[in-house]
C-alpha cells in the first residue's frame, strides 16, 4: 500500500542523507549527520509493517520495513549516531566536505539497503554504501591509509561484478525480483550452482569472510576511530544480510556447497585464532573477532544449505545475529581504541605493523605487481618494434622513380607514334575478327 | 508567341552567334571584354531555347540552306547533343565571366575571338549529323585550342602548344583518312545513312581502326595521354579549364556517336581492351597526380584519370553504363573547370602554384578553397554530387553485368582521387603566417569558380531530369540493356 | 504545404542553412554568431519535439525526393530515428554552449561553427534516413564535414590525425558503397522496412547476401570503431574538446553503430540475419573490441586518449546488443546508444574543462584537482561510475539489459565479457577519480587560467553538470513513462512481433 505518509517516510530514510550530501544544502546546518538520521528514527517509532512500491525508480523497486529489519535499522541508527558524534569531537570543528559527503552517502546506502524489498534496490544501495565507505576509509588519511583503501576498493569491485552476474542470472530466472520470489525461482532453476557461487563469493568479498579477508585487516588498522566503529555495522552487517537474503537457503538442499561453506567457516575460526595469537596486536583484535564471527555465520549458512529444514526453524535469528555482531564489534573497537589512546602505544605499534604482514597475506600484491609489469613493459615494447619496422618499409622510394621514368618514356615521339599505330591496327583487327566470326 | 519561338532554329543560332561575337571582338578590341560576355549570355539563351524545343518537340533536324542530307549539311539535335550543349553553355558562361576579370586588355583582345570561335566549333560539333562535318569542326576546335594554349607565352606554353598541335593534327589526319575510306566504301557521309549501309570489309575495318585511334589520341586515353598534362598545365587558367572540361570531351563525344550508331556491333574483346586501358588511365593518372608538386599539373593528371573512367562504359555496354558515362562527362566538365579556375586564382594571388606553399595562400582565399573542395567532392565521387551519381550508375552497371572487376577500379580511382584532393585541401587548415604581400583576386573570379563547383554538386541532386533528357532521340536505341 | 512531407527535411535544413550562413560571418561578430548558433539549436529541438509529438500520435513523416530513376532520397521518422535525432539535437545544444565557451578567443571560429552545424545536419540526416542510399549519402557527408573540425588547429599532429581519419573513413565509405550497389542490384530496392526486406531473396543469393553483409558492416565498422578499424579514433583526439565530445558522443561513432543497427534489423531483419549465421561473428568482433579497447585504455596517460579507447570499447556494447538475437539484448544495445552518448559527453566536457582551465592533459597531472574544480570532477565521477555500470546510473541499465539478453539468447560467454569489461573500466576510471579526489595536488597547475571565484567559465561548467544530472536521471527514472528505455522497449516489441 502506497499511502502518502508511508511513501514520504520510507523515501526520506535514504533520501535525506542523499540530499544532505550536497555541500550547498547542508552548509547552514550544525549537525547534518544527526539530522540525516531523523527519518529513520521516525520510522522506528511507527510500529506497523510498512512497504511501498516505486515502479518508476530504476527498474521498478520498493522499500519496506518489517519486524526483523527493524532491529537492524535500530542498530544502524545507533552506530551511525555514535560515529557522527565521534567525527565532530576530536578537533571541535566539523570534518571537511569530502568526509561529510562520503559519510552521508554511506549512510544513505546503508539505510536504503536495509529497507530495500527487492534485489536491484538492495544491490544499488549496497554499491553506494560500498563506494561511500571507501571514501570514508581514505578521506583525510595519509598514503598508507590510501593503500589500504585501495585493497578494499579492489575487493569491492570484484564483489560488485560477481553480484551483478548473479543478479542477471536471477533476473533471467524470474521477473519478480523480490527476495522470496528470487530464492524460490533460483532454487528451482536448472542450474542454481552458478548463482550460488557468485552470491557467496561476492558477499564473501564484501564481508571479509576468510579466505578473502585481507581488506578487513588493513581497514581495521588504518581507519580512524569513527570509521572503525562502523566497520562492524556497515560493510560486514550488510554483507551478511545480503547473504541471508540472496542465497536460496531454506528452499532446496545443496549438500556439497553446504559442506564446503561449513568447512570454510570452521577454517576461518581456526585461522583467526592462530593468526590473531601470532600477530598479537591490539588494534587488530576486532578484525580477528569479526573473522571468527563471520566464520560462525558461514558454518550456520552451510548447515542451512545442507539441511533446509533446520534453517527454516532458526532463520529469524539471522537478523538478531547481525545486530549483535554489529554492536559487539563496535563496542570492542571503541574499547580498544580508548585503551590505546590512553596508553599511547599506537604510534610505535603502527610502525611495526606495516612491516610485519605475514607471507601468506602478501600474495595478492605480488600478483598485481607481476601483471602490471607485463602490461607496462612487455606489450608496449613489442608494439614499438612493430611500428619501427613499418616505418622503415615506408621509406623505400623505388616506386617514385619508376613512375617518373615511365612518364618520360611515354612522351618520346617514337614511342607515342608506334603506340598510336599499334592501337589502330588492334582496333581494326578486333572489329574485323568479331564481325567475321559473328 | 510560342509558335515563333519554336520556329527559330536555335541550334543554328547557337553556332552562328559565337562566330558573330568572335568577329565583333576581333574588330573592336577595346570592347572585347563586354562584347564577349554579352555573346556568352546570348549563347546560353540559344541553348536554353534549343533544349526547350527538344524537350517539347523531340529531336530536331535542320537542313542548312534548305539542302538536306546527303548533299547538304544537317544540324541534328537529340537529347545527347542537347545535354552536351547545355554543359558547354554553363561551363562556357562560367569561363567567360572568369576571363572577363582574368585577362588584361592586351591578352583579352586575343583571347575572346579565339574562345568564341572555339565555342562555335564546339557547338557545331555537337550538332553535326555527318562525319565529315565532324572532322571539320574537330579540326577547327583543335586549332583554336592550340592557339589558346600558346596565349600564355613563355617556353613551357609554347612547347606544350607545339606538342598539342602535332598530336591534334595526327589525330585528325587519321580520322580524315577513316572518313575518306568510309566515303569510298559507302558513298555517303551522313551518320544515319551510314548506320543503315554499314557492313564489314577490309576498308571499313581500316577506317574504324584509324578513326578510333585518332579519336583516342585526342581524348588522351592511356598510354596516349602524354601530351595532355603539359598542355593543360601551362595554359592560362581559363584555357586549361575549357580544355579539360570541354575540348577533350568533344572527341569522346564523336567516338561515342560513331561507336553507338555507325560502327558494326561491338566486339566484346575490344570493349574489354578499352576498359582495360581506361582502368590503367585511372590508376596511372591518380598515382601521378599524387606525386605532383604543382597544382595545375595535379589537376591535369586528375583529368587523365577521370577520362579513363569514361572508357569503363565500353566493356559494360548497358544503358545504365552509358548513362553513368554521360553523367560523368557532365559533372567532370563542371568540376574540372571549377578546379582550374581555383588554381588560376591561387596563381594570380601568390604568383606561383606550388602545393607545399599553398598554406600561405589558402587562408586568404576561402571561396577559392571552397570551390576546389566542392569540385574535389565531385571528382572523388562522394555524395551529394554529380560524380557520385555517375559512379553509382557505373557501379550498378558493372554489378548487373557481372563484371565486378571494374567496380574495384572505380573504388580505387575514388580513393586515389581522395588522396590527391585532400592533399591540397589540407593546406587550407594550417596556422601559417601570411608573410608576403600578394595581388588581390577579383571577386568575380572566385565566385565563378564557386558557382561552377556548386553546379557540380547540384547535379547530384537533380539527376532524374538530365537522365530523362538523355533518352530523347534514343541514341542508345541500338544497344540493348546489359 | 504538407507538413508531414516537409518536417524531416526541415529538421536537416535547420542546421545546414545556419551553417552556411555562419561561414560568411566575420570573425569579430561574436554576438551574431552565438545567437545564430543557439537559435538554430533551439529551433531544431523544437522541430524534433513537434516530430516526437506527431509520431506518438500516429502521424507519418516522410520526405521523398527523387535522386535517381528508381531510387529516392527518403527521410523518414520512425521510432529508431526519433531516438537518435533526439539524442543528437539535445546534445548538440549542450555542445554548442560548451563550444562557445571553449573556443573563446581562438582563431577561425566562424569556420569551426559552420562545419559544426554541417556535421549535425549530416548526423540528423543519417538518423532520419529511410533507405540505405540516403543513409550512405549523409554518412559520407558526415565524413566530409568532420574532417575540417579535426584539422581545425592546423598543427602537424592535427594534420596527421586528419590523414588517418580520411584514410579509414573514405575506405570504409567505399566498402559501404560497393555493398549498397550490390544489394541494390540483387534486391531492387533499398528502403528500410520492419524486419528487413532481403528475406525473400534467401534462395539463390545466400552467399551474396553474406558477402554484402560483410561489406556493409566493414564500411560501417570504421565509423563505429570496431577493431581493427578503430585506429583513427585515438589520433583524432587532437581536435578541440567540443569536437571530441561531438565525435564520440553524438555524431560519428553513433552514426556507425546506428548504421549497423539499421543494416541488421531494417535491411536484413534480426532473425533472418541470425539464420544466415552472420550475427555470431559480429558479436565476436564486438566482444573482442570491448576487451581490446578497455585494455588499451588502461595504459594511456593522456586523458583524452584514455577516453577515446573507452569509447571504442563502449560503442561495441551497442553492436553486441544488436548482434545477440534476443529482444532484451536489442533493448540493451539501443538504450546504450543514448546512455553512452550522455555519459561520454560528460567525460569529454570535463576533460576539456581541465585542459582549458588548468592546462591538464594527462592523468598523471590530475592529482588533487577535485579540490580546485569540484563540480567538474563531480560530473566526471558520475560519468565514470556510469561507465563502470554502477547503479543507479544510466550505464547500469544498459548493462543489465545486455546481460539479460545474453542469457536469453543462450550466449553465456557474453556475461564473462561484460564482467571483464566492467573490471577493466573500473581499472582505468577509478584511478583517475581517486587521483583527483584523494591525492595531494602538485604546487602549480601546468597552465592555469583564473575565472574569479568560479572554478571555470559558466559556459564550460554548465554542460557537464547538466549531462551528469541527465546520466543520473536516465538511470534512476529508467522505468518512468517517457524515458529512453521505455521508448526502446516499444521499438523492440514492434521489431520482434510478427
Amino acid at each position: 500500500m502506497n499511502d502518502a505518509l508511508s511513501v514520504f517516510v520510507l523515501l526520506s530514510v535514504p533520501g535525506l542523507p542523499l540530499l544532505l550530501a550536497f555541500p550547498a544544502l547542508r552548509s547552514r546546518l550544525s549537525r547534518p549527520c544527526h539530522i540525516a538520521l531523523l527519518p529513520a528514527v521516525v520510522l522506528l517509532a511507527v510500529p506497523d509493517v510498512v512497504s511501498i512500491d516505486v515502479p518508476w525508480l530504476l527498474l521498478g523497486t520498493g522499500l519496506s520495513i518489517d519486524a526483523a529489519s527493524r532491529w537492524l535499522l535500530a542498530m544502524s541508527v545507533v552506530l551511525w549516531a555514535a560515529a557522527a558524534t565521534l567525527l565532530q569531537t576530536p578537533t571541535g570543528q566539523p570534518a571537511d566536505n569530502c568526509l561529510m559527503a562520503c559519510f552521508l552517502l554511506t549512510l544513505a546506502g546503508n539505510l536504503g539497503a536495509i529497507l530495500a524489498s527487492e534485489l536491484v534496490g538492495f544491490f544499488a544501495f549496497s554499491t553506494l554504501m560500498g563506494y561511500g565507505f571507501y571514501g570514508l576509509l581514505v578521506a583525510g588519511g595519509d598514503e598508507s591509509a590510501r593503500q589500504d583503501g585501495r585493497v578494499y576498493l579492489c575487493f569491492l569491485i570484484l564483489a560488485d561484478l560477481a553480484l551483478f552476474e548473479a543478479l542477471l542470472i536471477a533476473a533471467a530466472a524470474t521477473d519478480d525480483l523480490g527476495f522470496e520470489a528470487v530464492r524460490h525461482a533460483v532454487a528451482r532453476s536448472p542450474s542454481p550452482g552458478l548463482y550460488l557461487s557468485m552470491v557467496l563469493v561476492g558477499y564473501a568479498l564484501k564481508t571479509g569472510v576468510w579466505p578473502l579477508h585481507f581488506w578487513l585487516l588493513l581497514a581495521f588498522r588504518s581507519a580512524r576511530p569513527a570509521v572503525a566503529l562502523l566497520l562492524g555495522g556497515v560493510p560486514i552487517a550488510i554483507g551478511l544480510l545480503g547473504m541471508a537474503r540472496w542465497v536460496p537457503v531454506g528452499e532446496i538442499s545443496f549438500p556439497d556447497v553446504g559442506l564446503i561453506v561449513q568447512g570454510l567457516g570452521l577454517a576461518a575460526m581456526l585461522y583467526a585464532i592462530v593468526a590473531g595469537l601470532k600477530r598479537a596486536q591490539l588494534k587488530l583484535l576486532p578484525a580477528y573477532a569479526a573473522i571468527i564471527a563471520t566464520g560462525l555465520f558461514a558454518i550456520a549458512l552451510g548447515t542451512g544449505l545442507a539441511d533446509p529444514v533446520a534453517w527454516n526453524r532458526y532463520d529469524n535469528l539471522t537478523q538478531l545475529f547481525i545486530v549483535s555482531l554489529g554492536f559487539g564489534l563496535a563496542g570492542l573497537t571503541t574499547a580498544i581504541r580508548w585503551l590505546e589512546a590512553r596508553d599511547h602505544r599506537s604510534a610505535a605499534l603502527a610502525r611495526q605493523v606495516y612491516n610485519s604482514t605475514p607471507w601468506f597475506e602478501r600474495w595478492p600484491g605480488a600478483v598485481v605487481h607481476w601483471a602490471a609489469r607485463i602490461g607496462f613493459d612487455t606489450l608496449p615494447r613489442l608494439r614499438t618494434l612493430w611500428l619501427a619496422e613499418m616505418g622503415r618499409l615506408r621509406r623505400a622510394r623505388v616506386w617514385k622513380r619508376t613512375l617518373d621514368g615511365s612518364e618520360r618514356f611515354l612522351q618520346r615521339w617514337t614511342i607515342a607514334i608506334s603506340l598510336f599505330a599499334l592501337f589502330g591496327m588492334v582496333v581494326a583487327a578486333f572489329v574485323g575478327a568479331s564481325s567475321w566470326i559473328g | 508567341m510560342a509558335l515563333t519561338i519554336a520556329a527559330i532554329p536555335w541550334g543554328v543560332m547557337a553556332i552562328l552567334l559565337p562566330l558573330v561575337g568572335a568577329l565583333a571582338c576581333f574588330l573592336s578590341p577595346r570592347r572585347a571584354n563586354p562584347l564577349g560576355l554579352v555573346t556568352a549570355f546570348g549563347v546560353v539563351a540559344c541553348v536554353a531555347g534549343l533544349a526547350w524545343q527538344v524537350v517539347a518537340q523531340g529531336t530536331q533536324r535542320y537542313a542548312i540552306g534548305g539542302w538536306g542530307a546527303p548533299l547538304g549539311i544537317d544540324v541534328y539535335a537529340d537529347g545527347l547533343s542537347v545535354l552536351m550543349l547545355m554543359a558547354t553553355a554553363v561551363v562556357g558562361l562560367g569561363i567567360s565571366v572568369y576571363s572577363n576579370s582574368y585577362f588584361k586588355r592586351d591578352k583579352a583582345v586575343n583571347f575572346w575571338p579565339l574562345w568564341l570561335f572555339l565555342w562555335s566549333a564546339l557547338n557545331a560539333l555537337f550538332l553535326s549529323a555527318d562525319i565529315f562535318n565532324l572532322y571539320v569542326t574537330l579540326e577547327l576546335l583543335g586549332l583554336a585550342a592550340v592557339a589558346l594554349v600558346a596565349l600564355a607565352g613563355g617556353a613551357d606554353a609554347l612547347t606544350g602548344a607545339m606538342r598539342y598541335l602535332l598530336v591534334s593534327l595526327l589525330g585528325s589526319l587519321a580520322y580524315l583518312l577513316g572518313v575518306a575510306l568510309l566515303y569510298h566504301s559507302f558513298g555517303c557521309l551522313d551518320i544515319a545513312l551510314l548506320a543503315e549501309r554499314m557492313e564489314p570489309s577490309p576498308a571499313v575495318l581500316a577506317a574504324v581502326g584509324l578513326m578510333s585511334a585518332g579519336l583516342l589520341l585526342k581524348t588522351a586515353l592511356f598510354p596516349l595521354h602524354f601530351w595532355l598534362p603539359p598542355a593543360h598545365a601551362s595554359a592560362p587558367a581559363p584555357v586549361s579549364a575549357l580544355l579539360s572540361a570541354l575540348v577533350v570531351k568533344a572527341s569522346f563525344y564523336i567516338l561515342l556517336r560513331l561507336w553507338l550508331e555507325v560502327f558494326p556491333v561491338t566486339a566484346a574483346a575490344l570493349g574489354q581492351l578499352l576498359g582495360l586501358l581506361g582502368a590503367a588511365a585511372v590508376l596511372w593518372g591518380g598515382l601521378q597526380a599524387l606525386r605532383q608538386t604543382r597544382l595545375k599539373m595535379l589537376i591535369a593528371y586528375s583529368t587523365v584519370a577521370q577520362l579513363g573512367y569514361l572508357f569503363l562504359a565500353f566493356p559494360l555496354g548497358s544503358t545504365i553504363a552509358w548513362q553513368g558515362t554521360l553523367y560523368l562527362l557532365l559533372s567532370h566538365a563542371l568540376a574540372k573547370a571549377a578546379m582550374f579556375m581555383a588554381a588560376g586564382n591561387v596563381l594570380r594571388f601568390g604568383g606561383h602554384d606550388r602545393i607545399v606553399d599553398l598554406d600561405r595562400v589558402a587562408q586568404r582565399l576561402p571561396l577559392t578553397v571552397t570551390a576546389f573542395a566542392l569540385a574535389g567532392v565531385s571528382i572523388m565521387g562522394l555524395p551529394p554530387s554529380g560524380g557520385f551519381i555517375a559512379k553509382w550508375l557505373l557501379l550498378e552497371a558493372a554489378m548487373l553485368s557481372g563484371q565486378w572487376w571494374w567496380m574495384i577500379i572505380l573504388i580505387l580511382g575514388g580513393l586515389l582521387a581522395a588522396a590527391y584532393v585532400f592533399k591540397v585541401i589540407g593546406y587550407a587548415f594550417t596556422r601559417a603566417v601570411m608573410t608576403h604581400e600578394a595581388r588581390a583576386v577579383p571577386a568575380t573570379m572566385e565566385w565563378a569558380a564557386l558557382a561552377l563547383a556548386l553546379a557540380a554538386i547540384l547535379l547530384g541532386l537533380v539527376a532524374p531530369w538530365p537522365l530523362a533528357l538523355m533518352e530523347i532521340g534514343l541514341p542508345f536505341g541500338g544497344e540493348a540493356a546489359g | 504545404m504538407n507538413w508531414n512531407a516537409w518536417l524531416p527535411l526541415l529538421i536537416v535544413l535547420s542546421s545546414l542553412s545556419v551553417g552556411l550562413v555562419i561561414f560568411f560571418l566575420p570573425e569579430e561578430r561574436v554576438a551574431t554568431r552565438t545567437t545564430l548558433n543557439l537559435a538554430a539549436a533551439v529551433l531544431k529541438l523544437v522541430l524534433v519535439g513537434v516530430m516526437i509529438w506527431g509520431v506518438v500520435h500516429g502521424h507519418h513523416y516522410v520526405t521523398r525526393l527523387p535522386l535517381l530513376p528508381g531510387l529516392d532520397l527518403v527521410l523518414r521518422a520512425d521510432a529508431e530515428s526519433v531516438l537518435f535525432v533526439t539524442l543528437s539535437s539535445g546534445l548538440w545544444l549542450v555542445t554548442t554552449v560548451y563550444a562557445i565557451g571553449y573556443l573563446e578567443g581562438s582563431p577561425h571560429r566562424s569556420r569551426f561553427f559552420g562545419f559544426f552545424s554541417l556535421c549535425v545536419a549530416a548526423t540528423v540526416g543519417v538518423a532520419l534516413a529511410g533507405n540505405l542510399m540516403t543513409f550512405l549519402l549523409f554518412y559520407e557527408l558526415l565524413t566530409l564535414a568532420t574532417y575540417p573540425l579535426i584539422v581545425h588547429r592546423g598543427t602537424d599532429a592535427a594534420h596527421q590525425a586528419g590523414r588517418a581519419y580520411l584514410t579509414y573513413t573514405i575506405a570504409g565509405g567505399a566498402l559501404l558503397l560497393v555493398g549498397t550497389v550490390w544489394l541494390y542490384g540483387i534486391a531492387g530496392s533499398l528502403d528500410f522496412s520492419y524486419r528487413g526486406f532481403v528475406a525473400e531473396l534467401a534462395d539463390g543469393h545466400r552467399a551474396a547476401l553474406i558477402a554484402i553483409f560483410a561489406l556493409l558492416i566493414a564500411g560501417l565498422a570504421v565509423k563505429a570503431a570496431l577493431v581493427p578499424f578503430h585506429g583513427w579514433l585515438p589520433q583524432a583526439m587532437v581536435a578541440p574538446a567540443p569536437v571530441s565530445a561531438l565525435l564520440h558522443a553524438v555524431a560519428v561513432v553513433k552514426a556507425g553503430a546506428f548504421g549497423i543497427m539499421r543494416v541488421v534489423s531494417d535491411v536484413y531483419g534480426i532473425e533472418f540475419a541470425a539464420g544466415l549465421g552472420v550475427t555470431l561473428p559480429l558479436a565476436t568482433v564486438a566482444a573482442v573490441t570491448i576487451i581490446y579497447g578497455s585494455m588499451r585504455a588502461l595504459f594511456q596517460d593522456d586523458l583524452k586518449r584514455r577516453l577515446a579507447f573507452s569509447t571504442v570499447s563502449q560503442v561495441s556494447y551497442i553492436v553486441l546488443g544488436i548482434a545477440l538475437t534476443s529482444p532484451i539484448a536489442t533493448i540493451g544495445g539501443l538504450v546504450h546508444l543514448v546512455h553512452q552518448g550522455v555519459m561520454k559527453i560528460t567525460l569529454f566536457f570535463c576533460a576539456g574543462n581541465l585542459a582549458e582551465t588548468l592546462g591538464i592533459h594527462k592523468v598523471s597531472e590530475m592529482n588533487g584537482v577535485g579540490r580546485r574544480m569540484p563540480w567538474t570532477m563531480a560530473a566526471f565521477t558520475i560519468g565514470a561510475f556510469g561507465m563502470i555500470g554502477a547503479p543507479p546510473l544510466a550505464g547500469f541499465i544498459s548493462k543489465w539489459y545486455l546481460g539479460l539478453g545474453a542469457l536469453d539468447a543462450g550466449q553465456g560467454w557474453v556475461l564473462v565479457i561484460l564482467a571483464g569489461s566492467s573490471l577493466l573500466n573500473a581499472g582505468y576510471f577509478l584511478p583517475v577519480v581517486y587521483a583527483a579526489w584523494f591525492k595531494l595536488p602538485a604546487d602549480t597547475w601546468p597552465a592555469e587560467r583564473s575565472f574569479g571565484r568560479r572554478e571555470t567559465a559558466w559556459a564550460l561548467l554548465a554542460p557537464p553538470v547538466v549531462t551528469a544530472l541527465l546520466t543520473l536521471a536516465l538511470g534512476l527514472l529508467a522505468s518512468a513513462p517517457f524515458s529512453p528505455l521505455q521508448w526502446v522497449r516499444s521499438i523492440t516489441i514492434r521489431e520482434y512481433t510478427p
